[in-house]
């Protein structure tokens, strides 16, 4: 029993990690809690139900249009609104993406209606020993695997990646030595509403999808950036596993709505004892 | 400065203000239901928007989840009134006291946390507080919501909303005018600095978090009488703490009159304009929210202060 708990924890873990690296990744470079991340992941999920419900194609090759998708809306979102904000108290980023967060799940229940809509595409389970192992869910915890450390890559080797994580340590010391601060903070968005996209994608394959759905992710993924280190990039996929075991051990040992309020105790114990984080070093 | 020459003005604005009141006072009698039911819901927002305020106005603390007040206060009021038949008015003052307890035991740990952080941890709270109300079915009928007896009560509750409302904006007055509101607004402009001018700035943000937690509370009990009906979704909704808080920052934060301003503002315009276009109005509003952070970020009052040198206590 404990050991299903444990695998299905790190399988919807390896989701948040993936969902939360793209918050880290703009509240490292911009200090601004995106709270429309949420909503660019329900999107993502809209593309793949529309691309499997139109198009009939396999849903997980949908990633190739909601990542590039919402990485232009990212774009989009950051150089008309967010860049406005980045300098402002938090107050102001606050309320700008939940602005633009409830702005777009309202246009998606205009467009897509508020019903329930999912794609059946895997169904069934693998049985290993006493363990069954969702087909979909084993499936998408590789794909999500696999794009995060791909992302994980990027930011550790690529020139951008170095410039992104010289941006999140101090952006006036990244100015002085030469990189277009703007503009690594234009492609951080663009970069982790991608992530937010695929995401969704894998989201869709897994569970019914909504407009609302977005909402717990945003504020799974801001457990998982406080269990991890705010902008601290390798904590953000430690705090997403993290969270995937304790909220299947919680909700073993006592229930499934007691594992959220677990959760949250969690992040108020970390925040209070360890203000960077589990990984995290000195306090910024 | 000194008001020597605005005394006159000054004059005028309180004679106005004490008239506004007696007709708000004798309203009642001429209103129809709708009307009276419109007043009392506004006056129950500007009594949060001027809740979030003293908080998060004045300290720059950003009070994320300031509905869990509300909710708590609720769902306080809305046991007592249903399972132990209380009067609503001694309920909604406990529900002010339920909020007040909340407030200590998550604001003595939380407030020390810093920027985004505080606002993380309590958008938190909103949340796990759904949860547990929904969890606890014993006592607060779980997801499926509690049922008040029917009472009909629009004006009684018209008056104690009112109250409510002139109480909280007489707090932002008292507290904005004197040293205790000061303290708060040194902490708000630099925190390191109040701390080495001696002021005592965990304590004085607890005093100000725990008054600010009072009023939603009380509200909330009103709330609940007012609806006859909750459930965790109607009194935990993220939406109502950003209204509370657009209100209060349409207005002008860190104000006395700002979030009365803000609140009779957006409420009006709500349900004179939005309530027509169902889901268009939530696309408005968001909208809206993008248009006063980017454009008034200092709102209505801050506005008119770059123009005409005001007092802080207006």
């Amino acid at each position: 029993m404990v050991g299903q708990v444990v695998i299905s924890g790190l399988l919807a873990g390896a989701l948040y990690s993936l969902v939360a690296l793209g918050l880290a990744l703009i509240f490292g470079v911009m200090r601004v809690i995106n709270i429309a991340h949420g909503t660019i992941l329900m999107l993502g999920a809209y593309t793949t139900f529309w691309w499997f419900h139109l198009l009939g194609v396999n849903p997980y090759l949908s990633l190739l249009a909601s990542m590039p998708l919402m990485f232009l809306l990212g774009l989009l979102l950051q150089r008309t609104l967010v860049t406005r904000v980045v300098d402002a108290p938090e107050l102001s980023s606050l309320l700008l993406t939940f602005g633009i967060s409830i702005a777009l799940v309202n246009i998606a229940q205009l467009a897509f209606t508020s019903d329930l809509r999912s794609v059946e595409f895997l169904t069934g389970a693998f049985l290993v020993g006493p363990i069954a192992l969702s087909k979909s869910r084993l499936i998408s915890f590789a794909f999500a695997v696999t794009i995060t450390l791909l992302a994980f890559w990027f930011i550790q080797k690529t020139k951008l990646g170095k410039a992104i994580r010289a941006t999140s340590q101090n952006s006036e010391v990244a100015m002085i030595c030469g990189i277009n601060v703007p503009r690594i903070r234009l492609y951080a968005f663009g970069i982790a509403s991608a992530l937010a996209g695929a995401g969704g994608s894998l989201v869709a394959v897994m569970f019914a999808i909504q407009p609302e759905m977005g909402q717990v992710y945003t504020f799974k993924s801001f457990l998982v950036i406080v269990l991890g280190g705010a902008g601290n990039y390798p904590g953000a996929l430690l705090g997403g596993m993290l969270l995937g075991l304790v909220e299947q051990l919680s909700s073993l040992f006592l229930t499934t709505q007691l594992s959220e309020a677990v959760a949250y105790v969690l992040l108020v114990l970390v925040l209070l004892v360890r203000p960077s984080g589990l990984l995290g070093g000195r306090e910024r | 400065m000194t008001f020597v020459s605005l005394s006159r003005t000054k004059k005028t604005l309180l004679a106005g203000l004490v008239i506004g009141l007696i007709l708000l006072a004798i309203y009642p009698m001429a209103a129809t239901g709708y009307g009276i039911r419109f007043m009392l819901q506004l006056f129950m927002w500007v009594a949060l928007a001027q809740s979030w305020n003293l908080i998060s106005g004045l300290t720059g603390y950003v009070s994320f989840g300031h509905v869990a007040f509300f909710g708590t206060g609720a769902y306080a009021a809305a046991i007592l009134i249903a399972t132990h038949g209380w009067h609503w008015a001694p309920a909604s003052s406990m529900g002010g006291i339920a909020a007040v307890v909340l407030a200590l035991i998550i604001g003595y740990p939380c407030l020390r946390l810093k920027g985004p952080y505080f606002a993380i941890a309590m958008l938190g709270l909103n949340e796990v507080m759904r949860v547990l109300v929904s969890y606890f079915e014993g006592l607060t009928g779980g997801g499926l919501g509690l049922s008040l007896p029917t009472l009909y009560a629009s004006v009684q509750i018209y008056y104690a909303a009112g109250l409510a409302a002139i109480a909280a904006s007489v707090a932002a007055h008292l507290i904005i005018t004197s040293r205790f509101g000061l303290r708060l607004m040194t902490i708000r402009e630099d925190e390191v600095a109040a701390e080495a001018m001696g002021v005592n700035t965990a304590r004085y943000k607890l005093y100000a978090f725990l008054i600010s937690a009072f009023i939603p509370g009380v509200v909330g009990g009103l709330h609940a009488r007012d609806q006859g009906y909750i459930e965790p979704i109607s009194v935990f909704p993220l939406l109502t703490t950003i209204t509370m808080i657009v209100m209060a920052l349409f207005g002008g934060k860190g104000t006395v009159w700002g979030p009365v301003l803000g609140a009779v503002g957006l409420f009006c315009f709500q349900e004179l304009v939005w309530a027509r276009f169902l889901y268009l109005h939530q696309i408005l509003f968001g909208a809206i929210i993008v248009f006063v952070v980017l454009l008034m970020p200092r709102g209505i009052l801050g506005l008119v202060q770059q123009r005409y040198h005001l007092s802080r206590s207006l």
